[in-house]
């Protein structure tokens, strides 16, 4: 359970380590893959809480959607017309959706808990 | 969770916190805002201009230190002399020399129609002639057979060899290059060299001349023994005054 967020950390620290910086021009491309990157990681928490995680379809998922939506970016650039904005409504929308199940998902199981413990102690 | 998918949503995870890092980094803002007010920023103006001109000062005045050094060293006497050694070198024919000429090629007469036998050499006495009068058509440099011809120089025959300066001519064609002084004495040379007498002369000797003009300047070696001088003496002043 907390490797993930280890490894998280551990991307963060390399990332500031390593002192890279996307030029201007490219930094639209990058938020939205970074959205793109988060959408799938809630969604693979949401399904691994749901017992419905895949691993083929995580990973797969996780740079199909980062490079769908940075050609998308790509696309509304040269035809002038925002076309990553729908890439970060469409994103941003699963990602409240997503975190909303994680919660509910998380709220029934600690009341469960705290049932089971009520039924024990009593 | 097995290890393996553990392993993968780690790595995924890795990437996303670099991804993210990045991003961060990318727009973060400047570390200090700039508070400064409009007459605050005049002043920074201020100082930064002062700056500039106290550097194009330094600039200017370094330059002009330069410049102060080239003419000292132009004016001084080593440089004069220096340049003196130059030119008089040149005259003498002790240095290599490249200028607008043109170059006569001796050559013999290969038409069978002739008698007698054919050329194998020139007589002294035609290139002296041909020296000659090259010299009174403004020639400033002239070289024979790749030999130069300085005012010392002797053009003789020994042991029936024409030799120049020791060097023997025998072998015939003969390239004489003359250097003048620009491109107009050049051509007038080489319009006057086209209807000399001497192309007869030679024509007589079994010989043929044939001047060109090239467009791209000629170089003539220097002269590449020690000059010696025994019959020369410098003139006196006072006596050099009274002539």
């Amino acid at each position: 359970m907390w490797l993930p967020v280890l490894g998280l950390i551990i991307g963060v620290i390399l990332g500031l380590m390593t002192d890279i910086k996307v030029p201007d021009e490219y930094s639209n491309y990058l938020s939205i893959a970074v959205l793109a990157a988060l959408d799938t990681l809630f969604g693979g928490i949401r399904a691994q809480l749901q017992n419905i995680y895949d691993e083929k379809v995580f990973v797969s998922g996780f740079f199909f959607n980062i490079l769908l939506a940075a050609s998308l970016a790509f696309l509304g650039v040269h035809l002038g017309v925002d076309l990553y904005l729908a890439a970060v409504f469409a994103f941003g929308v699963r990602l409240f959706q997503n975190i909303a199940v994680i919660r509910r998902i998380i709220i029934a199981k600690w009341s469960q808990n705290r049932e089971k413990t009520e039924k024990n102690d009593i | 969770m097995d290890s393996k998918k553990k392993l993968s949503f780690t790595f995924i995870t890795v990437v996303i916190g670099f991804m993210i890092a990045i991003q961060f980094q990318t727009v973060k803002e400047p570390s200090v805002r700039d508070t400064r007010d409009t007459w605050q920023l005049r002043a920074d103006i201020l100082k930064e201009k002062e700056l500039q001109l106290k550097l194009l000062r330094e600039i200017s005045s370094n330059e002009e230190k330069i410049a102060q050094y080239e003419t000292k060293r132009k004016q001084s006497k080593e440089q004069v002399l220096r340049e003196t050694l130059e030119e008089l070198k040149m005259e003498a024919g002790l240095s290599e020399v490249t200028g607008p000429g043109i170059i006569i090629t001796i050559e013999p007469v290969n038409e069978e129609l002739l008698l007698g036998k054919q050329a194998d050499s020139v007589s002294p006495d035609l290139l002296k002639r041909l020296v000659n009068e090259l010299n009174m058509y403004d020639a400033q440099h002239i070289s024979i057979g790749g030999r130069r011809v300085i005012n010392t120089t002797v053009i003789r025959d020994i042991n029936r060899e024409t030799m120049i300066d020791g060097y023997a001519l025998n072998r015939l064609p003969i390239e004489v290059k003359v250097i003048t002084e620009n491109a107009q004495t050049a051509e007038k040379l080489f319009n006057r060299m086209q209807v000399s007498n001497s192309a007869e002369e030679f024509f007589i000797d079994n010989l043929r001349i044939k001047v060109e003009k090239p467009a791209e300047p000629i170089t003539i070696p220097a002269y590449d023994e020690a000059l010696r001088v025994r019959y020369m003496e410098p003139v006196k002043p006072e006596e050099g005054g009274k002539s």
